[in-house]
């Protein structure tokens, strides 16, 4: 018999548990479900793609250094990738512009270096400092806000 | 206190449903207060079934036989540690395990993305649900462990192959890993159902992944282990239907890892990326099926029992409802760029996921063979060994060998010349490798001298990076530090190496002698002089009968070593008890296994030299070493993810 009281406890214990949200809020003046708008969601989308852009140029510059790709693949791969993060900074921005709230909280934008000039035969180039995702995902930490990257 | 246990489960398995029911509705209907209720209903299953796993684990402790699960698989003589053990060696307290983890997983992943991923937990809610009511059903309906009797005077006893330490960390270790799976399909199809396929479910789910998938890899690797010691046959691995049911998935989410990394940096593969989340689940659940349905013959047919039906069907209904998910959701699903050359880090990583895929499946259809020929044909046949060897040869050494490249080669694109310049030094590490092992030796076998040498190429390869990587950044703590999946990756790498001289080791160069000896003679094996000295039987021990054979062993080491057969209160079957000594400068192990010839004095001795077969144990090691770099918490990327979410929940 005690057990079976036992047993009706959790049960009521659980039911208490679930009505838990009815019981706060009996009348709640808002309740729908927080879900992103489309602005947001096109934001998320964009924010995705800078990072995604910034952590492939990252990885270039990795790469570069490693001795993974030659000079001339680097100087190759690394103007559309930048031309792929400013793409994603600048839509980012015009977003902000254009939705507002919606797009609040983004981060100042970072400055997209040009590519570095071809290196003379046989000098290695020095690496294009490259921004940071931010914050990246892998490596790194995240950039000072406004402040161009150190050439 | 049964009573309690199965008003526990009643209670799991209502809530299991609301959590379905009501979290689907709110879900849909975007309703704030039922999806939080749906939610802590979650919650609540996961208190009520650690409610009635607790009171199956204190029947299990005080053998009370009243319950017939306990009197099924426990004895008055069971050490109470195998007691406690038995919750997991059995039908009823495997899936009561399961749901318990299922529930505690969902819970927690629940909890702890519920405020960043509001919209996203509001689908993962019902998804967990409908699992966990499927499991709780089963229990409540079809196979409950609190069934009671009159008590009868003693148990029939545990499995005696399961009473083994190994069997006490072997089964939960697994289940860990199986229901962890659940976590990044419930991420994934909520994901998909909520129209919401950006990465948010991937950066959410992607330590759970690896901590399944660590899980299953781990307990498998416990399995062998178990094998080695207990079955008493000299091998470690036998594609045993049950062994390849959690080798299934721990491939296909190998596969994902991989693949989620090219979602990760270049929007591609997302339909496949879905696909191999479902299918590492399902083959999660048909792996469970397997083992706890008794359809095909196993050594683990110790769990036979009429749930087969029941989890077939949810097998195939969840397989339906990924696939229309999937399906439905194919146009958000679309890549935004495409592989830009041949020879690049994402295209080695797509080569990879299809040698895994393929592997899981052919492993698959050698699992499903005998049901197959069943249906078809009337009679059971089965595949061999040779067909498993042969395909684990096929595509596990070309897999051994892209571990090597695929670190080498840049994202995106990589040149020839780049490529072979990167190649040098591990191609000249395996090169000398390859000559000197032929020089020693090892060209007796083919397969065994390419394994040693891919081996040599991907240690060589991974040393390459490290230095590398360490003249980049200045330091190897902060290169590991700033990318722990990677370097992490590396370690398993490692492991997997390991692991892959551990096997050509101990299979390809193995001496292998069987002889019978009356006390006093003696034989030699591969530098051991054995000597069969004398029998003792079993004194005092009250859960046990049985003799061992003593034997003195001189040359490459001396000593005595212990070999013998045990029958095990209330069974009548004899087990082999064998006898190992390890020697762990060579990695390598003497095995003997002693079979008494009846009504003489002699007995059948199969002495077995296993070398570099320690290095397999010794993988398991380094592999959970590597699993835990890469899967160490990042306060960085969960900054990534608030930063990227904080203002859409603003």
């Amino acid at each position: 018999m005690t057990w079976v009281i036992l047993g009706a406890v959790i049960a009521a214990a659980a039911v208490v548990l679930v009505a838990l949200p009815f019981l706060r809020e009996p009348q709640a003046e808002d309740d729908r479900l927080d879900a992103p708008s489309d602005e947001q969601a096109r934001r998320l989308e964009l924010v995705e793609a800078r990072d995604r852009a910034l952590a492939a140029l990252k990885e270039l510059e990795f790469d570069h250094r490693t001795g993974k790709i030659t000079d001339e693949d680097y100087r190759q791969l690394v103007s559309p990738l930048r031309q792929a993060a400013a793409a994603a900074l600048r839509a980012l921005e015009e977003g902000k512009e254009r939705y507002g709230p919606a797009m609040s909280g983004l981060e100042p934008p970072v400055q997209v270096p040009e590519p570095a000039p071809p290196p003379d035969e046989g000098t290695p180039p020095t690496p294009v400092p490259v921004p940071e995702p931010y914050p990246p995902p892998d490596e790194g930490t995240p950039p000072t806000p406004d402040r161009p990257p150190e050439e | 206190m049964a009573d309690l246990g199965r008003a526990a489960l009643v209670v799991s398995l209502g809530l299991a449903f609301y959590a379905l029911a009501a979290g689907g509705y709110a879900a849909y209907t975007g309703r704030r207060r039922l999806a939080t209720s749906a939610r802590n209903a979650l919650f609540a299953c996961f208190g009520s079934t650690l409610v009635a796993a607790a009171v199956l684990a204190v029947a299990l402790a005080r053998k009370d036989f009243s319950f017939v699960y306990v009197a099924t698989h426990t004895n008055r003589t069971l050490p109470t540690v195998y007691a406690l053990s038995a919750f997991w060696g059995g039908q009823e307290g495997s899936l009561l395990l399961w749901l318990l983890v299922l529930t505690g997983y969902g819970a927690l992943a629940v909890a702890l993305n519920r405020r960043l991923l509001r919209d996203l937990v509001a689908w993962v809610v019902p998804v967990f649900g409908g699992i966990a009511t499927f499991f709780a059903f089963v229990l409540v309906a079809v196979a409950s462990p609190f069934d009671t009797q009159t008590a009868p005077v003693d148990g029939a006893g545990l499995t005696p192959s399961l009473q083994n330490p190994y069997m006490v960390a072997h089964p939960p270790m697994l289940y860990l890993g199986y229901v962890g799976l659940s976590v990044p399909f419930a991420f994934a199809a909520g994901a998909l159902l909520s129209g919401r396929t950006d990465e948010r479910w991937i950066v959410a789910t992607r330590r759970w992944t690896l901590a399944a998938w660590m899980f299953l890899g781990f307990g498998q690797l416990l399995g062998a282990h178990w094998a080695y010691v207990e079955v008493g046959w000299g091998g470690y691995y036998a594609w045993d239907p049950v062994e390849n049911a959690a080798l299934m998935p721990w491939l296909a989410a190998t596969a994902f890892l991989h693949s989620v990394m090219i979602q990760e940096r270049k929007g591609m593969l997302k339909v496949w990326n879905m696909v191999l989340v479902a299918l590492a689940f399902e083959l999660s659940l048909f792996g469970t099926f397997l083992t706890r349905s008794g359809v095909v013959n196993s050594i683990h047919s110790f769990s036979k029992s009429p749930i087969g039906g029941w989890f077939l069907s949810f097998v195939v209904i969840s397989s339906l409802f990924s696939l229309v998910v999937i399906l439905w959701r194919l146009p958000l699903l679309k890549a935004r760029t495409r592989l830009e050359s041949a020879l690049s880090r994402e295209a080695a990583f797509l080569y990879n996921n299809l040698l895994l895929v393929a592997l899981s499946l052919t492993v698959l259809w050698g699992v499903l063979f005998p049901i197959v020929t069943q249906l078809v044909k009337g009679e059971t046949r089965t595949m061999g060994r040779p067909y498993y060897d042969f395909f684990l040869r096929s595509f596990g050494l070309p897999l051994l060998l892209l571990m090597g490249i695929g670190p080498l080669i840049a994202w995106r694109k990589t040149s020839a010349r780049s490529l072979v310049r990167t190649l040098t030094w591990p191609l000249a590490a395996a090169l000398v490798a390859g000559v000197a092992l032929v020089a020693a030796g090892a060209g007796s076998s083919t397969p065994g001298l390419i394994a040693y040498t891919f081996s040599a190429f991907v240690l060589a390869t991974i040393v390459v990076e490290l230095v590398r990587g360490t003249r980049a950044t200045g330091s190897l703590t902060t290169l590991i530090a700033r990318n722990r999946r990677r370097y992490g990756g590396y370690v398993v790498h490692a492991a997997v190496v390991l692991l892959a001289i551990g096997i050509a080791g101990s299979s390809a160069y193995q001496t292998t002698r069987e002889q019978r000896l009356v006390p006093g003679q003696s034989t030699e094996v591969a530098g051991y002089r054995l000597t069969y000295d004398r029998t003792d039987p079993i004194r005092n021990d009250p859960n046990r009968t049985g003799r061992y054979a003593v034997l003195n062993v001189s040359g490459r080491w001396n000593g005595t070593l212990r070999t013998g057969q045990v029958t095990y209160t209330g069974f009548q079957e004899t087990d082999e008890d064998v006898g190992i000594k390890t020697d762990w400068l060579r990695a390598q192990d003497l095995y003997v296994i002693a079979n008494f010839d009846r009504g003489s004095q002699a007995v059948f001795f199969k002495i077995l030299v296993k070398p570099l077969v320690n290095l397999i144990w010794l993988a398991g090691i380094v592999f959970v070493l590597g699993s835990l770099i890469a899967l160490w918490p990042d306060a960085r990327e969960q900054r990534r993810l608030v930063t990227r979410l904080a203002p859409a929940h603003a």
